[in-house]
């Protein structure tokens, strides 16, 4: 049982900045931007997210630091993609070299220190303990007690859900990404609504990144974003953006890494174990496919580069 | 007499690098009136009607409207002073629905930026019904036909309240019957005071809808007339600068043997509907055979279907006696050449020179490509077929080593043409081989079309231009729904006839 | 070609000043950081053979991005195909004692075959299943990291030493050594050759690089796209192998160290990218990236600016190199339409001029 509850809160925990950076990412996948920048603008936050904390004692900062990082990181992109016409590819890769370069330079620059640095002076994300539901015995072990920006995250997908296909804001989002010609002829700028989508995502994945150095582990390591931005856009392109479809497959990506925490303890070697999100991928994307497989008139078409 | 609406003055735009689109034209349109703009293709109207609608930016000149000078910098301004536009290629979002597209741009919103679709849903309701549009706002783009999609334009202009509506090309993709249809509304918008701007090139359609002309050809105007005691001869004359023959001249067609048979061919696609119905025809040596129909009733899966782009069809396809099911499409290119409708996506590829262009297909079929052993290219040959296609069909470039997308669009054709006609297959395909290009260019590839006929290639040219088809084809086959609908002589009917076909309005018992 | 090489220089010059001006801000004395940076890199021959040894690897992700992305196939899979590359050949050189004759050669064809089964892996994954293999390499690097850092944290661990690491391999499999010079970066030459004669002078080559532009257009007019793409996915998966197996062969340490050769995939990524995937200009890229990274140690010990500032450098370099080749056409464009509107305004005035005279 108590194993049990472990597996779930470690799931929600791993699932959260995942969810996040494919919130945002969705975005861009609705505008039809081919953005594989999440896994840069991530590390960006999650650095500033400690620089921000470290330098100010205060959590709040820090956590607008991060997001701040994700936003620029945004601006970087929008700036190159979007009005300097650069492939979008090619922004994105140079984005995340940038993104890895930048912070482990800015690591030995600002705290002398390769790798990773940790202080007590580096202030976390506060956990949120639901009043009632806190003394209830097993619901409250599971429900209760996370840093808040998990309940966060639920919300947002949410929020994301109905902002993009209930609001005006989403009806331009998704034409744009159909046909942006066509949304232009009608006086809609769909290069202004494709920046919005790519601030949004790098805010959000900037709030993954918080997360991750923050709220999941208050320390910065050098790539500490790991692939989990590659995961979020897999999660993205697994459940066509649907941010509840997100939620789901992010609490799945969780569940994996978790299992993967949880079975360190036993006779297999942990670098096997972590593995284990990654092998998942796989095989969801297996699944996938051989759903889609049949509809595809082109067998060989790959993502554009 | 009706008070001058729009003044265009000395304007001019290039588009970079030094493409002289529009060139000092000065316009007037009228209060009211139904005012078309003709010439060629290229000769600089859409770009005009762009520039008015605030689509593209112009270098130099100015526009007044109502005696006000204007500036649009975006649609969006053009919309709230009243014009509209209708493009040649419908600017719509396939997935959404007919009302979401009518919306879009102009989305009624409430608290937080929901969309408010109540009332609005209604109003769109009111102006179908209005003006018989005889749509469903529930309806997906995707799913409706390229006429309703037109319609669909339209309401898009009268829900945005415009006093000025611009069609581009409207008529290019209707059927006889269908043109008449628009036609009529056209007239009553007109009655209900709105004033239309109809680019074409079709000069029948211009005679009997509008009130005065206006005459463009390469970038410059030139003159506006009346509407009155105008013939076709006048007006042909002030497009192309000299007369012209209407139709392409051409000795009668001497079948010999049948070189492509089509039997029972249907062909199912993903979403299970049935896109070719039991097509039965043959092409014989030294015939062209022509296929008439709507866009989307088989024609592209048709044309698939043969190239090999699809393979899983049912019934036969033979040419020169071989099946061509279970053949790659490399060994199915050694028995047709094939010109496809989509230039820039199918038939080229647009970042690489015109030698890379042309030696495609030729570099595995035509043995003076390889070197000096089989997986070897031989350069030297590449360049010099290049050339020789440069030069037989008049290709305008800088040279084999410039880039395809340098060309203009007639060019690039007339390389495509070449590099598939010089394939010297007995059995040519050809999908809408002239569509958008200028005069010159169509009248060259139409003229190697004959030539070729005339050599002894059976030729299956599926074309969207009625004109084309019956200047071109000596048989004509129409379908509608996969299935065909007639097989007649170009002689022994009309463009009418052929269009009530088209429809499915009627439908001959064939075989 | 020559606007090519221009736009190239335009772009790396913009990068350079926006580095100078970080270093600036951060108070490091900045153009003598760039000085110790060539300094260290170049002008003596040890610091030229020192970055030639660098770029042999990187000349192989690069062609094995290059190739990859040219042709249409969207292999981000270095990084895994590199890791594969380099424990194939350090467990045969542990393993295998063959004379070096033929030890090499055995090692060299271990690397490729490893290799190209690793992105064969993907390749029939798309082929039979319809898997992207942008995403599904991504993920094979991640699992070729945790399994090599688990054979050399188990398995191959020399337990003498104190971080994960297997032993030396074998002397047999040492590549050579030119008195400083590797022999890894003339068989990196060599491939640039091959590639180069593949890419430019056989119909394979050309296919791929139809494909790579529009494989639409290429299914048309006959070329077999499936068996196109499995060996560009081979050939590609090959080439980043080979890379790492140079950095176990090649170099001093002959051993397979925890976190080795971390950056290589990803630079050959971005080598190809800024060389807009042509097999000359990603040779050149790979020596200058090759030559940022080892002055950078140089920097660091003059002027102490952390070597990792370079990693910064050279993303920069990547997007302004990329943009001013996009927006340099774009500038291009719009001179010259400038010029043709000033062309038909002033004969417009010299016709209002000879009315009014």
């Amino acid at each position: 049982m108590k194993l049990l509850i472990e597996l779930i809160r470690s799931t929600m925990l791993a699932a959260t900045p995942i969810l996040l950076a494919s919130l945002g990412g969705t975005y861009t996948y609705y505008a039809n931007i081919f953005n594989i920048a999440m896994e840069g603008m991530m590390l960006i936050g999650a650095f500033f997210a400690v620089l921000g904390s470290y330098l100010s004692g205060s959590w709040l900062i820090g956590l607008l630091a991060g997001v701040g990082g994700g936003l620029l990181a945004a601006l970087i992109f929008v700036f190159f993609a979007v009005y300097m016409k650069t492939d979008e590819f090619v922004t994105g890769i140079a984005l995340n070299m940038f993104a890895l370069g930048g912070t482990t330079y800015l690591l030995r620059q600002i705290f002398s220190v390769k790798g990773a640095f940790t202080s007590s002076k580096i202030i976390g994300i506060p956990s949120w303990e639901i009043p009632i539901i806190d003394q209830i015995p097993v619901l409250g072990k599971l429900l209760s007690g996370y840093p808040f920006i998990v309940y966060l995250a639920l919300l947002l997908a949410i929020l994301v859900e109905i902002h993009i296909y209930k609001t005006k804001f989403g009806l331009r989002l998704r034409a744009t990404g159909e046909d942006d010609q066509t949304v232009d002829s009608v006086g809609i700028n769909s290069d202004q609504i494709k920046s919005i989508s790519i601030i949004l995502s790098g805010v959000l994945s900037g709030l993954g990144g918080v997360f991750l150095s923050l709220g999941y582990v208050t320390l910065f390591a050098e790539n500490m974003s790991n692939g989990r931005g590659w995961i979020a856009l897999a999660v993205i392109i697994l459940t066509r953006g649907r941010p509840l479809g997100l939620l789901m497959m992010s609490l799945l990506f969780g569940f994996f890494d978790g299992l993967g925490l949880t079975l360190q303890g036993t006779m297999i070697p942990s670098q096997i174990t972590q593995m284990v999100p990654y092998l998942a991928t796989l095989v969801a994307l297996y699944f996938y496919s051989k759903e889609k497989r049949p509809k595809e008139e082109k067998p060989n078409e790959s993502l554009a580069v | 007499m009706p008070k001058e609406l729009i003044e265009i003055k000395n304007l001019v735009k290039i588009y970079p690098p030094e493409t002289l689109a529009v060139n000092q034209v000065d316009l007037i349109i009228k209060e009211g009136e139904i005012h078309a703009l003709i010439g060629e293709n290229g000769a600089g109207k859409s770009t005009l009607m762009k520039v008015l609608y605030g689509m593209i930016p112009f270098n130099s000149g100015s526009i007044y409207l109502d005696n006000k000078k204007i500036d649009f910098k975006s649609p969006r301004e053009a919309v709230q002073a009243g014009i509209g536009m209708v493009h040649q290629e419908f600017m719509l979002i396939h997935k959404y629905t007919i009302y979401e597209n009518v919306i879009l741009g102009v989305e009624p919103t409430a608290k937080f930026g929901l969309l408010k679709q109540k009332e609005s849903k209604k109003r769109v309701q009111k102006i179908i019904d209005n003006y018989q549009l005889k749509l469903n706002p529930d309806d997906r783009i995707e799913d409706i036909s390229v006429a309703a999609r037109q319609k669909v334009e339209i309401l898009k202009l009268l829900y945005r309240d415009v006093d000025i509506l611009i069609l581009d090309e409207p008529t290019a993709v209707l059927t006889p019957q269908e043109i008449e249809e628009l036609f009529a509304r056209l007239k009553s918008l007109k009655k209900a005071g709105k004033t239309i701007i109809f680019i074409s090139h079709k000069l029948n359609e211009v005679l009997e809808l509008a009130d005065s002309v206006t005459v463009m050809r390469q970038g410059k105007k030139v003159a506006t007339m009346t509407n009155e005691g105008l013939s076709k001869a006048d007006l042909a004359r002030a497009m192309v600068g000299r007369d012209v023959v209407f139709s392409i001249e051409k000795e009668a067609a001497q079948p010999a043997d049948i070189i492509c048979q089509i039997k029972d061919l249907s062909f199912i696609d993903n979403h299970k509907k049935k896109r070719l119905d039991k097509l039965n025809f043959t092409i014989r040596a030294g015939e062209i055979v022509g296929i008439a129909g709507v866009e989307g009733n088989g024609q592209f899966e048709l044309v698939q279907v043969i190239s090999g782009l699809i393979d899983n069809y049912q019934g036969e396809i033979i040419i020169n006696n071989n099946s061509l099911k279970k053949l790659s499409i490399l060994e199915r290119r050694k028995l047709l050449a094939y010109v496809p409708q989509d230039r820039k996506n199918t038939g080229s590829a647009q970042a690489l020179s015109l030698i890379e262009n042309t030696i495609m297909t030729h570099h595995q079929i035509n043995t003076r490509l390889t070197g000096k052993f089989d997986y070897l290219l031989n350069k030297k040959a590449s360049r010099d077929l290049t050339r020789e296609i440069i030069d037989d069909y008049q290709v305008l470039s800088s040279g084999p080593a410039a880039k395809i997308s340098s060309l203009s669009g007639g060019n690039q054709q007339k390389l495509i043409v070449g590099r598939e006609f010089a394939m010297a297959t007995d059995f040519i395909l050809l999908d809408n081989p002239t569509r958008g290009l200028d005069v010159g260019s169509i009248e060259f590839i139409q003229q190697q079309i004959i030539k070729s006929r005339d050599q002894g290639t059976a030729i299956l040219l599926i074309s969207a231009d009625l004109d084309e088809l019956f200047s071109l084809a000596d048989r004509l086959v129409v379908i509608h729904q996969g299935r065909i609908t007639a097989e007649k002589l170009p002689e022994a009917t009309d463009k009418e006839e052929i269009g009530e076909y088209m429809l499915g309005a009627r439908r001959d018992e064939i075989r | 070609m020559k606007k090519q090489i221009i736009t190239s220089l335009i772009g790396i010059l913009i990068a350079f000043l926006i580095g100078l001006i970080i270093l600036k801000l951060q108070n490091y004395p900045a153009l003598e950081s760039y000085k110790q940076l060539l300094n260290y890199s170049l002008f003596s021959r040890f610091s030229l053979f020192s970055t030639l040894n660098k770029a042999a690897p990187l000349i192989l992700t690069g062609l094995s991005a290059a190739i990859a992305f040219g042709s249409g196939a969207v292999n981000l899979g270095q990084v895994g195909q590199f890791l594969i590359g380099a424990i194939s050949v350090t467990v045969a050189g542990l393993f295998l004692n063959l004379p070096p004759v033929i030890m090499l050669p055995t090692l060299i064809l271990i690397a490729l075959l490893a290799g190209a089964l690793y992105a064969g892996i993907a390749a029939f994954l798309k082929l039979k299943f319809g898997m992207d293999e942008f995403i599904t390499t991504l993920m094979l690097n991640f699992i070729a990291q945790f399994f090599t850092l688990y054979l050399i944290t188990g398995p191959l661990l020399d337990k003498k030493m104190f971080s994960p690491m297997t032993e030396a391999i074998n002397r047999s499999a040492w590549f050579p050594n030119f008195s400083g010079l590797d022999f890894s970066f003339i068989l990196a030459l060599i491939i640039l050759v091959v590639i180069y004669f593949i890419w430019n002078h056989t119909k394979m080559g050309y296919e791929w690089k139809v494909m790579g532009q529009n494989d639409l257009f290429a299914r048309t007019g006959g070329v077999k796209i499936n068996s196109n793409y499995l060996k560009v996915m081979l050939l590609s998966g090959a080439l980043a192998s080979l890379a790492g197996a140079m950095l176990i062969m090649g170099g001093v340490q002959h051993r397979f160290l925890k976190g080795i050769g971390a950056n290589y995939g990803w630079d050959g990524v971005m080598v190809a990218v800024v060389a807009n995937n042509g097999v000359i200009g990603t040779g050149l890229y790979a020596l200058f990236f090759a030559m940022l990274q080892t002055g950078a140690m140089g920097m660091e010990l003059e002027t102490s600016v952390p070597l990792e500032f370079v990693l910064v450098l050279q993303a920069i370099t990547v997007l302004f190199v990329v943009a001013s080749r996009e927006s340099a056409h774009l500038l291009f464009n719009r001179l010259k339409m400038y010029f043709k509107l000033r062309g038909i305004k002033s004969k417009e005035e010299g016709q209002a001029d000879e009315t009014t005279n």
